[in-house]
């Protein structure tokens, strides 16, 4: 029983480890790329995978009780929030860029792209 | 030996850009990170003839001494009070400061016999699992009461500074909302629409469970203010407008604090003069317990909750 426990321990670890390791990843992105598209890219990287796995371990980690359904609802919430801020902010740079010629090798956007999601 | 270096040379190296970036006499991001610079200061000639006469008259009314015989008044009035407070109030407190105990003595009664006294006693006489609640709505509640009045005097002052008075002014500003953000997001209303029931529930849960675990008043109305403002966010003002405007929170907070303060002064009431108040406690643990906290914590929930969405309308754009 106690050989499982430490199998436990370690893939939960492990869980934990690459987490950290993808939060780092997406520090280091965000402060190294200049353009907002391009940072938004590697934030989003650590707001999905990283904490997507380091929560995944922590559960592992905890064992089955009221606390992993808890930390499992956390995950939920932030998968659908996140994805959806990132588009917010997106569409707003795309709608309000400056110099699209430079960032997207295209001078004018069409009416259709600039309104986005718009309307229904 | 070491090889020495040119000035052009050294300054290509790590150690320099790291000496640079550690004395802050260079910012990294200038000119790499896309930046829109401000606009220099214009005025058209009509705003400066306005501003021109408004400090004229502001000059004539508030601060001409020779001719307005009531600000003359007003003022030698003024002088003699404010000294009046001031010696007033500096006594009060050396009173109250000399009547105090050493400050740091470990013998001092806030330093052992309160804290054993919230511990040992906080549950038998507030009802409060939490014995954090039980200390800052029933030993504390005064300064709870303090806080949201804080909060609300907060929220009428920026109303005050930041509203648009005509009614014109806040269409046309609502019409011109594409500028400010991308507004009818399909994406955004979908997931508000999955996401504000949950968080409104979690809010009102957060709310209710003060006193039986972390949670209370502050948390759970923050929870329902970041509710509201991301349903004003996915749905724009004309379909928020239909359940909350700037009328509705002065009733709701105005309900709340009277509401709060007379709870409040009947314990006190009851408590200066020994009477044995009417309100049970309950048994600590269940939902309906600990007298009054409950009561207590939806009305600062309601402040807050009003407090954060209010201030997120007057600083979007002095709408509501």
């Amino acid at each position: 029983m106690e050989i499982m426990e430490w199998v436990r321990f370690i893939i939960g670890a492990v869980f934990l480890l690459i987490g950290m390791f993808v939060f780092l990843v997406e520090m280091i992105g965000v402060f190294k790329f200049h353009y907002v598209l391009n940072r938004m890219h590697a934030a989003a990287m650590g707001d999905t995978l990283g904490l997507g796995s380091c929560f995944v371990g922590l559960m592992i980690l905890n064992g089955l009780s009221f606390t992993t359904l808890k930390l499992f609802l956390v995950i939920i919430f932030l998968w659908f929030t996140s994805p959806v801020s990132s588009h917010l902010i997106a569409r707003l740079e795309v709608t309000t860029d400056e110099e699209p010629e430079k960032h997207y090798g295209k001078s004018e956007l069409t009416e259709e792209e600039k309104k986005g999601g718009e309307g229904r | 030996m070491s090889k020495k270096l040119t000035e052009e040379q050294y300054r290509k190296t790590f150690s320099f850009r790291f000496r640079q970036w550690l004395d802050g006499t260079k910012d990294p991001y200038l000119g790499e990170v896309e930046m829109k610079k401000q606009k220099p200061f214009v005025e058209d000639a009509q705003t400066a003839a306005h501003r021109i006469q408004d400090e004229k008259e502001v000059e004539e009314r508030a601060y001409d001494l020779e001719h307005n015989a009531e600000v003359r008044i007003f003022n030698r009035i003024y002088r003699v009070f404010a000294v009046a407070f001031c010696i007033f109030l500096v006594t009060m407190l050396l009173i109250g400061v000399s009547d105090l105990p050493t400050f740091g003595d470990a013998h001092n009664p806030a330093n052992n016999e309160v804290a054993e006294r919230y511990i040992e006693k906080g549950l038998e006489e507030t009802g409060a699992v939490n014995i954090v609640t039980g200390m800052i709505l029933d030993y504390r509640a005064f300064d709870t009461l303090g806080e949201s009045h804080v909060l609300f005097i907060a929220t009428c002052t920026v109303l005050i500074l930041l509203r648009l008075d005509r009614k014109e002014d806040r269409e046309a500003n609502e019409a011109d909302d594409r500028t400010h953000e991308p507004k009818n997001d399909v994406i955004l209303q979908t997931v508000a629409r999955i996401l504000f029931p949950p968080i409104i529930i979690f809010g009102i849960y957060i709310i209710l469970a003060g006193h039986l675990g972390p949670g209370g008043g502050f948390s759970g109305g923050a929870v329902i203010g970041a509710g509201l403002i991301l349903y004003l966010n996915a749905f724009g003002f004309a379909k928020t407008e239909k359940f909350f405007t700037a009328k509705t929170y002065k009733v709701m907070s105005f309900a709340a604090l009277a509401c709060y303060s007379l709870a409040k002064s009947y314990s006190f009431y009851t408590g200066a003069n020994h009477i044995e108040s009417v309100i049970p406690l309950g048994t600590p643990g269940a939902i309906l317990s600990s007298g009054l906290i409950l009561i207590l914590n939806i009305c600062v929930g309601v402040v807050v909750a009003g407090t954060m969405y209010t201030f997120y309308c007057m600083f979007r754009k002095g709408g509501h």
